[in-house]
């Protein structure tokens, strides 16, 4: 399933919630929760992160990883979930619009 | 952010980030499975253009890649710089031309709210009259528009400076009201500008001198003011001295002194309109509402004065746009030819790109392949085009600098522009970024040709093994619609130039109706009181012409004239004897001049009937003219006018007998129809400027200065112009024209090189790409011939269409060219069809070559190429 437009930088807002992770921990993650659903291009998840980290949303620092292997974790800042928790509020209301408009499938 | 973004042009910021991201994705890498982040290369890249300078690097790299590549292929790089420095450079010199006339601001502070002010009679354009003085005292109270007002005597006249132990000098000077100074808002550098007291004869003894002739002739003396020195004989007070920078030209040359204005008594008589007036307009006032004010004003002196105005209106113009109809219409024309080689210029260059994106496929499409965007190939090869625009007009004003130097050489003499004084044509910062602006707009035009090349071949296509497309593909299309846009372009050029040098030879074809050969000119400034009605200034002035210049071995005849012909004129009404009186709306009107005896002879313009003036026509002898042939034409078509007498300037004037009829003497210019004229004899009428004609049995630059010699022994006190032959300003009166004729057959010559270029180059190119068909042909039989013709007509097709568009084209230029053409059409059959042949020929001779490459190609090699 394609991404809809916009909806990436929350997507990886919302997986940094629980603690830091590393680019392809976020990637990994984002396709766990999504139950395989979502398909996250590394390509376009990576510039996200430089993008989200220049607006100050995440930070990010070398660490070890569990394997025992240095990677650069990224971390949800003050700024970046107060913009989440906006972000979250204005989404619960796109769906839920969009669910009142469509209701249940349509028998053919 | 913007912090960041701006640390990020640090280089050893980018450094640091470029090593961080280097290391995360490998070590990303490493915790991953393989292949499952994708192309990593392309993440970096997109990463990075999300701190924003990306596209600076990148534009950076883009120009180092273009410019390797451009090196790499020297021939390419220099027909294309040559191409466009020839097509830059030559829009460079017209602008830088056009620049330094046309466009060159009046030094006058806020000079776009000075205005000319005009009386008019009758419907317009032309209709605009000078102004007597009463008008100019009831256009000071009764219009609201100015802040200021002044009156000038037009173009002035020359002045007499003598001093004792010097030697008597001519120079140019203007009467001028009180204000003129302050209106054009200058001030002097020394002394003071006229009072309005000083407008009356009483007090018009002074002179405002200009900071050349103070410097030259007065040895910059600062104490000159208030000393006095001889203006035409009489002692004149210096008040004043202008700065440096304040000229003040009307049509030729800046005005050396200034006088004030001095009304005389025919100043006072309201028909004496010999004044032009100049104004400022109050702040906020529009030259349209002056116009609409002017327009009131004018009818209501005609409602006032039914006899001296009837008719009259008035009109406003601006100061700088004075006088530049003719040059307007010079300008567009050069400009729409100069813009067509340009375009000639890049359809060629965008064929020698197109040709080289065809070898750059391969290059391109494994770019592609690597995962570069449309836009960024786009980007990419538009940067190359900009690169090699900017490096040929750089060659372009190079070129420009050179040869608008020579152009200036060639404009120089008889090129007269109103207000303004063109001494150089310098290549200012208008000129270099008109330049640096049409190289990029040429660079984009003429790059967009590869892009589309570019974008619309496949990825795959051009990385088979071999593959190529063998026959015509949709490319070459493109490229011939370039040849035919080229020779369409091209024609118009070439016919602009046909039709200007066409006009040049029926122009000269034109009989003058003088012999101008071995005849030299000179203007003196003779004291006359009143000009129309007075006795001459100098009454042996004929007679002593005649024995003293006479005497000179080599002179054949010496004489002397008011109005030289193809210099300006005069009119005057008069009353035909015995029909029955015409009120002074429609009186009987003609030019009018004086001339000593023996005029006509010294011109060689014939005697048609009767005599000319000769020295028994004196003031005691009654008053006699002698007309033009278009004079006997319009007021006695059936008569013999010889004895027939008129009343000069209405029913009371003197009565003037014809006593001869002269050959008509296209005196107004040879394009211009002959008007009717009428000559008094300088001995019964005087003329305040007279211009001496000698006529010598054979050419010498030495009479000028025996003719020098022999003035001083009768008229020591006045100094007489530089002498010029009349050959010359018979070839000046046509120099509005040679000099578009000139530029446009320039012109016309690099457009047809251009286009034999372009053509020979899209022809040798499909041959080149058709080889492997040309093989196969001839190896199922077609011969040399039959290839030959095959790739002659393919050419010429395309060359026929454009010529079919240049016909058209060309009869639009024709139609802006307007009144630049003399008895030729637009449409003119003869000119379109020798250029179209011409530049048929070229195209065939162009396409020639490759043709001939064609037959001659071996069937076997050709296919064994494989």
């Amino acid at each position: 399933m394609e991404l809809l437009p916009g909806t990436l930088d929350m997507l990886v807002l919302r997986t940094l919630i629980f603690g830091p992770l590393h680019g392809y921990g976020i990637a990994r993650a984002i396709r766990g929760t999504s139950k395989e659903a979502l398909a996250i291009e590394f390509g376009s998840l990576y510039p996200a992160l430089k993008r989200l980290e220049m607006k100050g949303w995440i930070a990010s620092k070398w660490d070890t990883s569990e394997l025992n292997r240095r990677a650069k974790f990224y971390r949800l800042t003050a700024a970046g979930r107060k913009h989440l928790t906006q972000e979250h509020s204005k989404w619960a209301e796109f769906v839920e619009a969009v669910t009142n408009v469509m209701g249940p499938v349509p028998v053919p | 952010m913007i912090r960041q973004k701006l640390k990020y042009l640090l280089p050893s910021v980018r450094r640091e980030h470029e090593r961080d991201m280097r290391e995360e994705l490998e070590a990303l890498r490493l915790l991953a499975e393989r292949g499952e982040l994708g192309n990593l290369t392309l993440a970096a890249e997109d990463a990075r253009a999300v701190w924003g300078w990306t596209w600076l690097s990148s534009l950076a790299a883009d120009i180092r890649y273009g410019f390797r590549a451009l090196v790499r292929e020297p021939g390419f790089l220099a027909a294309a710089v040559l191409t466009l420095a020839l097509g830059v450079g030559a829009n460079t010199t017209i602008f830088s031309v056009i620049n330094a006339t046309v466009l060159k601001p009046l030094p006058f502070p806020d000079s776009d709210r000075l205005v000319l002010l005009w009386k008019t009679f009758g419907k317009g354009p032309g209709n605009e009259n000078l102004m007597s003085a009463p008008d100019f005292w009831d256009l000071k109270t009764q219009t609201h528009s100015f802040e200021r007002v002044a009156i000038f005597d037009s173009s002035g006249r020359g002045y007499n400076l003598s001093a004792r132990g010097a030697e008597p000098e001519q120079v140019s000077g203007v009467r001028v009201s009180a204000d003129f100074f302050a209106v054009l808002g200058a001030k002097p550098m020394l002394g003071r500008t006229f009072l309005i007291e000083e407008e009356l004869p009483s007090r018009d003894h002074e002179v405002i001198l200009s900071y050349g002739l103070w410097k030259r002739r007065y040895g910059s003396d600062r104490a000159i003011v208030g000393q006095t020195i001889r203006v035409d004989g009489e002692p004149f007070t210096v008040v004043g001295v202008m700065p440096r920078d304040f000229a003040w030209q009307f049509w030729s040359g800046p005005r050396q002194l200034w006088v004030p204005v001095g009304y005389t008594k025919t100043d006072y008589a309201r028909e004496n309109n010999s004044f032009l007036s100049i104004a400022r307009l109050q702040p906020g006032v529009t030259v349209a509402q002056a116009r609409l004010e002017m327009a009131a004003f004018g009818s209501r002196l005609g409602k006032q004065y039914p006899v001296d105005d009837a008719g009259a209106g008035g009109t406003a113009e601006t100061l700088a746009g004075y006088g530049l109809e003719g040059a307007r219409r010079v300008v567009f024309t050069l400009l729409t030819a100069v813009g067509f080689v340009l375009l000639i210029a890049c359809v060629n260059v965008a064929n020698l790109m197109l040709a080289r994106g065809a070898s750059r496929q391969k290059e391109i499409a494994i770019r592609r392949a690597l995962g570069a965007s449309g836009w960024r190939i786009a980007r990419q090869l538009l940067t190359e085009s900009l690169l090699l625009a900017v490096l040929g007009g750089t060659a372009g004003v190079i070129l420009a600098s050179w040869s608008s130097g020579l152009l200036f050489h060639v404009l120089g003499p008889g090129t007269q522009l109103p207000m303004r004084q063109v001494d150089s044509i310098p290549l200012d910062g208008h000129v270099l970024a008109f330049a640096l602006i049409l190289s990029c707009l040429t660079g984009i035009l003429f790059g967009l040709a590869p892009v589309i090349g570019a974008l619309r071949t496949g990825v795959s296509d051009p990385l088979k093994e071999g593959g190529r497309d063998s026959t015509e593909g949709g490319g070459s299309r493109l490229r011939h619609l370039l040849v035919t846009s080229e020779v369409a372009l091209a024609l118009v050029v070439l016919s602009g130039a046909g039709l200007m040098i066409k006009s040049a030879s029926q122009l000269l074809s034109v009989d003058p109706g003088l012999n101008p050969k071995n005849v030299l000119a000179m203007q003196i400034s003779v004291p006359q009181e009143a000009i129309y009605t007075g006795p001459p200034g100098l009454p042996h002035f004929c007679r002593d012409l005649a024995e003293h210049i006479g005497a000179i071995p080599g002179v054949a005849a010496a004489s002397a004239v008011g109005h030289l012909p193809f210099g300006g004129t005069a009119g005057r009404g008069f009353q035909i004897e015995g029909r029955p009186p015409a009120t002074a709306e429609n009186m009987p009107g003609a030019r009018y001049s004086v001339a000593c005896p023996d005029y006509f002879r010294s011109m060689q313009i014939p005697i048609l009937k009767g005599r000319e003036f000769n020295l028994q026509d004196t003031l005691e002898s009654p008053g006699v003219i002698v007309i033009n042939e278009a004079m006997a034409r319009e007021f006695w078509p059936k008569e013999n006018p010889v004895g027939k007498a008129i009343r000069f300037g209405g029913s009371d004037g003197p009565r003037l007998t014809v006593v001869g009829v002269a050959g008509d003497v296209h005196f107004e210019g040879l394009d211009a129809p002959v008007a009717s004229q009428f000559m008094r004899p300088y001995t019964q009428a005087g003329w305040p400027v007279m211009n001496i004609v000698v006529r010598t049995s054979y050419a010498s630059p030495t009479f000028f200065t025996a003719v020098k010699k022999a003035l001083r022994e009768f008229l020591p006190d006045l100094a007489v112009s530089d002498a010029e032959p009349m050959t010359d300003i018979l070839r000046d009166s046509m120099a509005s024209r040679r000099v578009p004729m000139l530029l446009l057959s320039a012109f016309s010559v690099v457009a047809l090189l251009l286009a034999a270029m372009g053509i020979m180059g899209v022809v040798s190119y499909s041959v080149t790409r058709r080889t492997q068909e040309i093989g196969i042909r001839m190896a199922l039989g077609a011969r040399g011939a039959d290839v030959f013709g095959l790739v002659l007509i393919g050419s010429m097709k395309w060359v026929l269409a454009g010529l079919a568009l240049g016909v058209a084209g060309s009869i639009g230029l024709g139609q802006l060219m307007g009144a630049l053409l003399y008895r030729v059409r637009p449409t003119d059959p003869v000119v379109l069809g020798t250029v179209s042949v011409l530049l048929a020929a070229v195209a065939l001779l162009a396409s020639y070559v490759p043709a001939r490459r064609a037959a001659n190609l071996d069937p076997i090699r050709t296919l064994r190429h494989e």
